[in-house]
Parts: structure tokens; sequence; C-alpha cells
């Protein structure tokens, strides 16, 4: 009987779908886990999401932005951009208009270097090298730290930017 | 010659598939994040789901591909395969059409960038071959034969 059949089959694959999934979620629990809490709490009334899991109220994490939001922010001069890659990796090409930052500098106290003067209350945009970075999410903690309020995390980084060939520079730290 | 390539043709195509399943799941799993990244360079899912379909996807082309390659429940990996292959296509042609020039993720993570459209030809290929076993393989043949 088809109908048999297909029940049958549409059973099986359910089955075979719903083991994998298991399989995958649990070969992967610290980083679902990480990715769940990475995204804040107020990011679930500013933004589309609403899988946001609450957070300690002592550990204010960077809120994402996406690749639209930062070009818009970048072309107003609305936000600082810092990278938080190696001088290295920034001389060889950045966001333009970006600050350097890496990780070892942040923790660092005051975070940013003598001569660059960045207001508490400005919007900071923190990237690396893309979704497998987490130098931007470090550093953007330890700018919340350091008492910046307005901090966000654009995990394309810099291989999406330069890849939707937005303006870019390379050399020495601006 | 027309006999031997009707005999031989669905099992070698079965395995094939099966095996660049598996191959494209390894890959997958050894560097998750960034094949969440790929994913959320389509800019179709929201934030935690890239990361959710990134966890997940690889264990079910893991799982497909063993399927075919074994031989066992044949029929359901193939129709597996095949029903990714055309959320696949349907995910790139969206990347086309919004003009994203992206990676497609499909296999090695952060290597040689795969334009959309190449990966839709594969894609395309990809669904043939697993027709090609829902046709004609004879497991698959013989297990709609018992339950029917």
């Amino acid at each position: 009987m088809p109908k048999k059949t297909w029940l049958h089959t549409a059973l099986e694959i359910s089955l075979i779908i719903l083991i994998s999934a298991c399989a995958g979620i649990a070969w992967n629990w610290t980083l679902l886990s990480g990715a769940w809490r990475g995204e804040p709490t107020q990011q679930a009334q500013t933004a589309q999401s609403s899988q946001a899991a609450a957070t300690p109220a002592d550990e204010a994490l960077p809120m994402p932005i996406g690749l639209m939001q930062v070009k818009e922010l970048h072309d107003a001069k609305e936000a600082v951009i810092v990278d938080a890659r190696s001088v290295a990796s920034f001389a060889e090409g950045h966001i333009a208009g970006a600050v350097v930052l890496p990780v070892e500098e942040a923790r660092k106290t005051p975070p940013f270097p003598s001569g660059v003067n960045i207001p508490k209350d400005a919007t900071i945009i923190v990237y690396c090298n893309g979704f497998s970075c987490h130098d931007s999410m470090e550093v953007g903690k330890v700018l919340m730290q350091a008492g910046y309020a307005s901090v966000y995390v654009y995990e394309g980084g810099y291989p999406e930017w330069r890849d939707a060939g937005y303006p870019v520079a390379t050399g020495g730290a601006s | 010659m027309k006999e031997s390539l009707k005999r031989y043709l669905p099992a070698t195509v079965r395995i094939a598939l099966g095996i660049i399943f598996i191959y494209a799941a390894l890959v997958k799993i050894a560097d998750p994040v960034a094949f969440a990244g790929s994913v959320a360079a389509y800019k179709i899912l929201p934030y935690f789901a890239n990361y959710l379909a990134a966890a997940v996807l690889p264990f079910v082309e893991l799982a497909c591909g063993l399927l075919l390659v074994t031989g066992y429940r044949v029929k359901c990996g193939a129709l597996i395969i095949a029903a990714m292959n055309l959320v696949f296509m349907a995910a790139l042609a969206s990347a086309i059409v919004r003009g994203l020039d992206i990676d497609c993720g499909c296999f090695k993570q952060g290597g040689d960038k795969t334009s959309p459209w190449i990966a839709l030809a594969r894609d395309t290929v990809f669904l043939a071959m697993a027709f090609v076993v829902l046709k004609m393989d004879p497991k698959v043949k013989r297990v709609s034969a018992q339950q029917g």
C-alpha cells in the first residue's frame, strides 16, 4: 500500500533527522551554549531575535551588529571602529578609519593607548577576522568593563567587509 | 556494456554520493564556528539559528552519507540528501539574487572561495545523483516492494 510505505519512510526520515540533530547538539554543546549566552538580554529588545537568554547582570556583553548597520554608522561617522586583530594584520588591511586595539593592549589600563581619546558614551564597533575569531568579543567585553556603554561586535569582521567591496585601508595604526 | 552500466551505475552513484556527503560533513564538524560564519553569510537565519544549523546540518549529512555507503535505509538517506540539496539550492539562488559575493560554505571552511553559481551547478549534480539512487538502486526498489 503506497500510503503505508510513505508513512513508514516519513517516520524513518524523522527518526534519522532527530538522532542526527541530537548528536549535533550534544557534540557542539559548548559552542551552542556560548552562542546562546553571547546574545544579551537587551538585544532581544532592540533587534530581531527573541532567543536571547538571560545573562547575569554583572556580565555585560557587547551586542552583535550586522554588515549593513556597520556600513551606515561608518558612513555617517557615528561610530568608532576598533580592529581587535594584531598590528601586523591591521597593517595588511583594515576597515577604513579603524583604530587598532589587540586583546593584550585592550587589557591594559586604560584600554586605548595614550593619544586616542574616545568618550565613554561613544558608539564602538569591534571586529576581527570573522566568525571564527573571538578577539572582537574579548575586546568588546574589556571595553564594557572599562565603562564604555555602547559597544557592538561586528562578527562578519574584516573578511565580510572587504568582500562586500566597502572601503578598506592598509598601513599603520590610525 | 549497457547491462553492466545498468547493474553497477546505481551502486557507484550511491557510494560516491555517500562519500561526498561524509567528507562534506567531516570538514564542517571539524570547524563548526567557521561553518556558522558561512551560514550567517547568507543572511537568512537569525544569529543563534546560524550556530544551531552549523551544529546540526553536518551530522544529518554524515548520517545520510553513512546510510548511502553502507546501503542501509538507502531510500531515506537519498530522500534527505535530495531535500537538503533543494534547500541549499534555494539558499544559493537567494544569495545570487541578492548579489551576495560569498563562499558557499559547502566543503572546507575558509579555503578558496567557491562562487554560488558553481555551488548551484554542483548541487544540481548531487540532486541528480540522489534521483538516480532513488529511481535505479536495487536496494530502494527492494525495500519499496517489501513495504508496498
